[in-house]
This record gives C-alpha cells, sequence and structure tokens, in this order.
C-alpha cells in the first residue's frame, strides 16, 4: 500500500511544487529542471504511452472479435490497419532507392533499363549516364517499397553491365519518404478515410439544422439569429447581400413582432408600411450603398459578433477554466485529489 | 391555402436522404463550374499578412503544422499560402509538428511549395524537424533548448549537420511563430508557453470551430492576425496574389452555407405552421 499510495502522491506533490516553483523562483537548477529535465520525462512517459496505448487498442478489438461482440467485424479492419501500420511503420523500411555507381562497357544497355524503370527516354538515360563519375553516382528517380522489388532492380541493373548499389531510406525518414509504403499507406488510405469522415459532417449538419434549429424561445432565437449572420457573414456571398435587402427584412421582422404582440391588423401594416418607407427614403437619400449602414451589412455584423459577445463569452469560459485548472493543480500538489492512483 | 400549408408541414418531415442530396449536388456545383465571388480579406487576415511583410529578408520563421487529413482543406491552404509568401520574401522557415499527422502535412505543402515551385535547398532555405510526442512538453522544450527536443529532423539528419540550425538554440532565435492548427495542442498551447512568456511575434490560421477559443488572445494582441478557416485561407491567397485550393473552396462553401440557411429558414415556416394547428386542435 506505501509504494502504491504514499509514494505516488509524495512524487506528485513533490514534482508539482517544485513545478510551480520554477515560475516564481529565478533559481537556475530549479528553472532548468522545470524547462529541460521535466520536460525530457514528460515527452519519454508519452512515448511509452503511445506504445501502451496501442496495445491496449489491440487488446480491446481482440476482446471484442473473440467474444463476438455487436460490431466485431469492424474489429478485425481495426486490427488489420494496426498490424499493416506497425509493419510498415517499425518491421519494413518500405523505401529503397538504386543507385548506379558506373556504367561499364555497354551504356546503351543500361540507358534501356533505365528508361523502363523512370520516367526517361532511352536517349536522356544515355546521357544521364555519361555524367557519372566515382564521386557522384546516378540516383534512379524511383522509390521500391519492398526489397524484392529493389533487388530485381538492381539485378537487372547489374546483368546490363553496370554497377548498382541499394540504398535504404534512413529509419524514421521512412516514415515521410515520397512513394514509400508508409507515405503511401497514409495518403492514399489513411487521408481519404479521414477526410470523408470529416466531409460527412456537412450532411449531418444540415439535416440537423434542419430539424433542430427551431424557434422555440428567446435564446433559440438569438442563436438562430446570430448563427445564420456568421454563416452567410463569413462566406463571400455574404458580401454580395446588400445592407437595404437586409433592412427590408428587419422591416418584416418587426411586422411579424408587432403582429405577435397586439394581433393587430391595422397595426402590424402600419409598422410595416413605415418601415418599408423609412428604409426606402434613406436608401435612395445615401445612394443604396451595399455596404451601408454598416449594422446591417452581413460580414461587418458576423466580424461585431465575432469580436464583442464571442469574445466576451469565450473570456468567461476561460477565466472559469483557468480557476478550475489552478484548483484542481493545487489539490494534487496537497495529496487532496488522488484519482490518477484510482482513489 | 391548407394545403400549401400541409404541404409545407410535409416537408418539414421530408426524408433526410433528400436533403443530403440536396447538399452533394449544390456543394459539387460549383466545383465544377466555379462562381467567381469576391473575396474580401477581414482585419484579422490583413494583419497576418501585415506581420509576415513587415518581417526583414532573411528572417527565421518557426512554423508549427498541428493538424491532420480531416481538418486539411481548412488548414492546409494556410499552411501553403504562408510558406509561399514567407518563401517570396526569402525567409527561412523551421517546421515544427505537435500532431503526428502534421508531419507528413508539413512535407507534402513543403514539396509543393519549397520544392517545385520555389526549387529551394533542403536545410539551407527550409528544415522539416517533425513531429515529437508530449503536446505542451514539446513547445516547453523548443522555448528552452530545441537540441534536446531535436537531435535529429524528419529525414534523420543530425542537427547538428543541417546548415540553418547553426544559429539556432531556442524559441527566441526566431523572428517570428506561425501557428497552423486545428486544435489540441495547437495554437492556444504556443500562445501561453511560448509567445507570451518569451514575447516572440505569433501569428496563426485556425480551423473556423476553433475561431471562438483563439479570438481573445487577438483581440488582447498576443496574436498578430488570425487565419480564420476556409474563408481565412482564401483571404490570404486573395492578399498574397496567388489564388489556390482556399479560394475554390470558398464558392462551394457560400452555396453550401445559403442552402443550410435556407433550410433553417423553411424548417422553422414548417414548426411555426405546425404549433398552429396544434394550438388550434387543443
Amino acid at each position: 500500500m506505501f509504494w502504491k499510495r504514499q509514494i505516488p502522491i509524495a512524487i506528485v506533490a513533490l514534482v508539482g511544487t517544485i513545478t510551480l516553483f520554477g515560475w516564481f523562483i529565478d533559481q537556475p537548477d530549479i528553472k532548468s529542471f522545470v524547462d529541460d529535465d521535466a520536460t525530457q520525462w514528460y515527452d519519454i512517459l508519452a512515448s511509452f504511452a503511445i506504445f501502451l496505448g496501442a496495445l491496449n487498442l489491440l487488446k480491446l478489438q481482440m476482446q471484442k472479435i473473440i467474444k463476438r461482440k455487436k460490431g466485431w467485424q469492424y474489429s478485425i479492419f481495426a486490427i488489420g490497419g494496426f498490424l499493416f501500420a506497425i509493419t510498415a511503420g517499425f518491421l519494413m523500411r518500405g523505401a529503397y532507392t538504386v543507385n548506379i555507381n558506373s556504367v561499364g562497357d555497354t551504356p546503351e544497355v543500361v540507358a534501356q533499363v533505365m528508361a523502363e524503370e523512370t520516367e526517361f527516354t532511352t536517349n536522356e538515360s544515355e546521357v544521364l549516364l555519361g555524367l557519372i563519375d566515382d564521386d557522384s553516382p546516378l540516383p534512379l528517380e524511383k522509390v521500391y517499397m519492398t526489397g524484392k522489388g529493389v533487388n530485381k532492380v538492381a539485378n537487372k541493373i547489374i546483368a546490363s553491365g553496370a554497377s548498382a548499389e541499394i540504398i535504404p531510406e534512413n529509419w524514421g525518414a521512412h516514415l515521410t519518404k515520397k512513394d514509400g509504403l508508409f507515405n503511401w499507406m497514409f495518403f492514399k488510405v489513411f487521408t481519404p478515410l479521414s477526410a470523408t469522415m470529416f466531409a460527412l459532417l456537412a450532411f449531418l449538419v444540415a439535416s440537423a439544422s434542419y430539424r433542430a434549429f427551431r424557434i422555440r424561445n428567446f435564446e433559440a432565437t438569438l442563436l438562430l439569429v446570430s448563427g445564420i449572420i456568421i454563416m452567410l457573414g463569413r462566406v463571400p456571398i455574404g458580401s454580395k447581400i446588400s445592407s437595404w435587402f437586409v433592412l427590408y427584412i428587419l422591416a418584416l421582422l418587426l411586422g411579424v413582432i408587432v403582429n405577435s404582440w397586439k394581433s393587430n391588423k391595422i397595426l402590424t401594416f402600419s409598422t410595416v408600411g413605415i418601415g418599408l418607407l423609412v428604409v426606402t427614403i434613406a436608401g435612395f437619400y445615401m445612394g443604396w450603398p451595399i455596404d451601408k449602414p454598416a449594422f446591417a451589412y452581413l460580414p461587418s455584423l458576423q466580424e461585431w459578433i465575432y469580436l464583442v459577445p464571442n469574445i466576451a463569452g469565450a473570456r468567461a469560459i476561460m477565466i472559469g477554466i483557468g480557476l478550475g485548472v489552478f484548483a484542481t493543480s493545487i489539490r494534487y500538489i496537497l495529496g487532496i485529489e488522488k484519482s490518477y492512483i484510482g482513489e | 391555402m391548407k394545403k400549401l400549408a400541409d404541404l409545407v408541414i410535409k416537408l418539414g418531415y421530408v426524408d433526410r436522404r433528400w436533403i443530403f442530396l440536396i447538399i452533394a449536388v449544390v456543394v459539387m456545383y460549383p466545383l465544377f463550374k466555379p462562381l467567381g465571388l469576391p473575396i474580401r480579406p477581414t482585419e484579422s487576415s490583413q494583419e497576418v499578412f501585415n506581420t509576415i511583410e513587415a518581417l526583414p529578408q532573411g528572417s527565421k520563421v518557426l512554423l508549427s503544422c498541428d493538424y491532420g487529413p480531416s481538418t486539411k482543406p481548412e488548414i492546409h491552404p494556410m499552411a501553403v499560402g504562408v510558406l509561399r509568401h514567407l518563401f517570396e520574401k526569402g525567409h527561412q522557415v523551421y517546421v515544427t509538428c505537435l500532431w503526428p499527422d502534421g508531419q507528413f502535412m508539413a512535407r507534402d505543402a513543403l514539396d509543393q511549395v519549397a520544392e517545385n515551385e520555389y526549387g529551394l535547398n533542403y536545410g539551407e532555405d527550409y528544415v522539416l524537424l517533425g513531429f515529437r510526442p508530449g503536446n505542451e512538453a514539446v513547445i516547453k522544450g523548443i522555448v528552452s533548448d530545441i537540441r534536446k527536443m531535436y537531435t535529429i529532423d524528419s529525414r534523420a539528419i543530425p542537427i547538428g549537420d543541417i546548415p540553418m540550425m547553426k544559429d539556432i538554440k531556442n524559441i527566441s532565435d526566431f523572428d517570428l511563430l506561425f501557428s497552423a492548427s486545428a486544435g489540441y495542442p495547437g495554437t492556444v498551447e504556443w500562445v501561453q508557453l511560448a509567445a507570451d512568456p518569451t514575447g516572440i511575434t505569433m501569428s496563426s490560421g485556425v480551423t473556423s470551430i476553433q475561431v471562438n477559443e483563439v479570438m481573445p488572445y487577438v483581440d488582447a494582441g498576443q496574436i498578430k492576425g488570425i487565419l480564420a478557416g476556409m474563408p481565412g485561407a482564401a483571404e490570404y491567397e486573395k492578399l498574397i496574389g496567388k489564388p489556390g485550393i482556399g479560394t475554390s473552396g470558398m464558392d462551394a462553401q457560400s452555396i453550401a452555407h445559403i442552402v443550410i440557411v435556407m433550410f433553417i429558414i423553411f424548417g422553422n415556416i414548417a414548426f411555426y405552421l405546425e404549433r398552429q394547428r396544434s394550438k388550434k386542435t387543443f
């Protein structure tokens, strides 16, 4: 119990206190610990966390398949994808190139092989082969994903009389090597799948807004109106909507409000009529500029929403989060909060 | 009139697949037939442009690519646009990634801009340091000593062998920090742990959904301008005079937004009529 409870709490309290003091005390050793050592420890721990996370994923998906839980078939794809990514990332380099070190006595044959493997013609290949000397071998501008594939090409070049060398990509760099196996997996499998999932949001938002975005009360109306202004004001088509058009709509909306309030047709029609008349007179007076008055121009209106009410709300949330983080940190340092040891 | 009301209420319960079909059609149409709607740069996009424009030639810029394929349509055009602007002005670019996917995105953008468009030399004009796990700890590492965080770059070249890393020890050796971010860890963490404590000039490009969270920092001057979502990317492309994928995507987004707004209005008319009818029934 001592090792599982008191020791972890003591470590958290000590490291938390030192880290906190690192911000307030100008002591080089403490600062160095906070800025460098602790950071690197975290980096190492985070790397292990990725490893543990991967193992956990594997375990959960395996359990799902073995116990034939609902949707277990998808787990086969999850494990298949996981194993493929592990193989492409850790076990295979998946990126090899070939260097031609010397041409030998039959450059035309080597040029033919090179033309088959690259986008160059036989003549262009011959010119390029002519540039080879002891210090600068000619790299074939093609990346091979498997050792078998690259061996085949290297043997072909050697059989044509040249001297060739297989260059495997460095570990680590093999992940992002253009046309390499891992890179292929990322751009041809992961990217389209990921983009598809995100793109589906547009359809879901459209469907949800049609069914759920309703004027039920004042707050919902406020949210709806702000949402519409932001949606239209942020895109180029919003700048094509004249502020006078918005003012005419406002005059009509005023009529709706008056009608709901008083239920008097004469008053409603008078309000709408006066509103439309005022907007028209003002329009003629100002010359109908598309972006004036600014309070009715959607791009200006959306910018105001972003800069004033939005920032006020965001700041309030941030201050709340900050206070919450502070309180929780103090609880950790003092050993009151013990959720990390399962209590 | 009653029949019209019945029709509107009935349409209020239309099968969602019809909505999906309409959205698909209106999104695809401008992609095949661009409308060429005008792009109007906002003040925050202009500020990003001005900040980069004000850098003296040969400045060192740290670009953090913290996004993945799902947010590529929004953030990638920004990263490409900013890289074009930086290379046009002759700055040196150092790229780091807090997201594992970011390394691939950065590589893609650098291949396109640095290699194909500008023919620049790796290690002299730009370097991709790559991804390191640890989120905030990576930022803190870069702030205090970048060589402890990165011993090799993404091509497995030792940092000491990269010419443009010669004078770089920590974040204070950079003239600008630009965070292309799609969430956590990203812009907010860069402000809190790098820009604010060290005073380095910082600018950012984020997804539309993240703008709310980042705007207070822009308003306070802790971040110099912000590129907000795909419109921000399109605005930046307009500012640098190089229209790209952000600009072409804006027509589709414009039409999609109009259609969604129309759906909302139509849905509310149906809701209102239905409510009026149920009031009369009781």
